[in-house]
């Protein structure tokens, strides 16, 4: 369950943060049983809580990495995934097709649902509005289709 | 005849311990048991029959493959709250909807980490971290994940 960030900085807490989610997750892999895995996680709450305290950036930097490097080192073959997280055996099993597709449905198809599409070109419409009236009109000569 | 004689005696013999002395505890036991029997299975047949025959049609049971009963904003609402009200950290009796855990419930960070996994675990989907730190109450923990389920009512 590694979330790896693709933009953006995160801050010293946010990564201990991540670090810690991880660590437990890892440890949730090894120990299925859920008491033993409960004394587990408690110890490394408290491993965890030793350190919180300390205001030199430099030490915490330098046991950051090191708490990463451990995991890295102990890190289970096997996590376990959610089904829907990445690597999960659900993931992308179900592709719902974005919203736009409907507009290119045919008009004798879109002749079925006459309610629907009439209150999406109006739905369309008060978009377009409230986008105007928020940022402008948009300029006619740069559209390229 | 001598055979016979001694077969016969052992035969009464038999006959008078049995049916005289033996058989009226044995059939008293056995009638006892019996009643026994019957009106737990007379209990339990009832029991049966009001829920599941009187009102049929309310009680049907049906097999959700797998899958749980719908979700609705009531029922994420109460599994939330439950799952804080389980937490050890927090205190029951303070929790709310719409307190906050850091400022109202005194979490610290790391708390807030084991919450957010602990709704992970409830509801089966992986909540990210950039999601996961603008969950500061139950409140928006309950519009996330109705989100992702797309419940609307």
């Amino acid at each position: 369950m590694a979330n790896v960030p693709l933009y953006g900085v995160k801050t010293h807490a946010q990564k201990v943060c991540s670090l810690y989610k991880r660590a437990l997750r890892n440890l949730e892999a090894y120990y299925d049983r859920r008491n033993v895995y409960r004394y587990q996680a408690v110890l490394l709450r408290d491993r965890f809580d030793k350190n919180a305290k300390i205001t030199d950036m430099r030490k915490a930097v330098e046991l950051l990495k090191e708490g990463e490097d451990e995991l890295f080192k102990t890190q289970h073959p096997i996590p376990k995934l959610f089904p829907t997280s990445q690597g999960g055996v659900a993931h992308q099993r179900v592709v719902t097709p974005p919203d736009w597709v409907i507009d290119y449905w045919h008009p004798l198809e879109k002749a079925h649902f006459p309610e629907y599409f009439k209150r999406r070109e109006q739905r369309k419409k008060e978009f377009i509005a409230m986008w105007e009236k928020e940022y402008g009109t948009a300029d006619k000569k740069e559209e390229k289709h | 005849m001598a055979a016979a004689n001694i077969a016969r005696s052992a035969l009464r013999g038999l006959l008078r311990s049995s049916t005289t002395i033996r058989t009226p505890v044995v059939c008293r036991l056995s009638t006892v048991v019996l009643q026994q029997k019957f009106s737990t299975i007379n209990a339990a047949l009832k029991a049966y029959n009001t829920q599941y025959l009187q009102n049929g049609a309310q009680n049907i049971s049906v097999r959700n493959y797998s899958g749980g009963p719908p979700l609705t904003l009531e029922l994420i609402k109460s599994r939330v709250l439950l799952v804080l009200q389980l937490y050890d950290k927090i205190n029951p009796e303070k929790l709310s909807v719409d307190c906050h855990f850091m400022n109202d419930l005194g979490l610290d960070s790391l708390d807030h980490v084991e919450v957010i996994m602990a709704m992970e675990d409830e509801f089966g989907f992986e909540i990210p971290d950039g999601d996961a730190e603008r969950l500061v109450r139950p409140k928006d923990i309950i519009q996330y994940i109705a989100d992702k389920e797309d419940i609307y009512e």
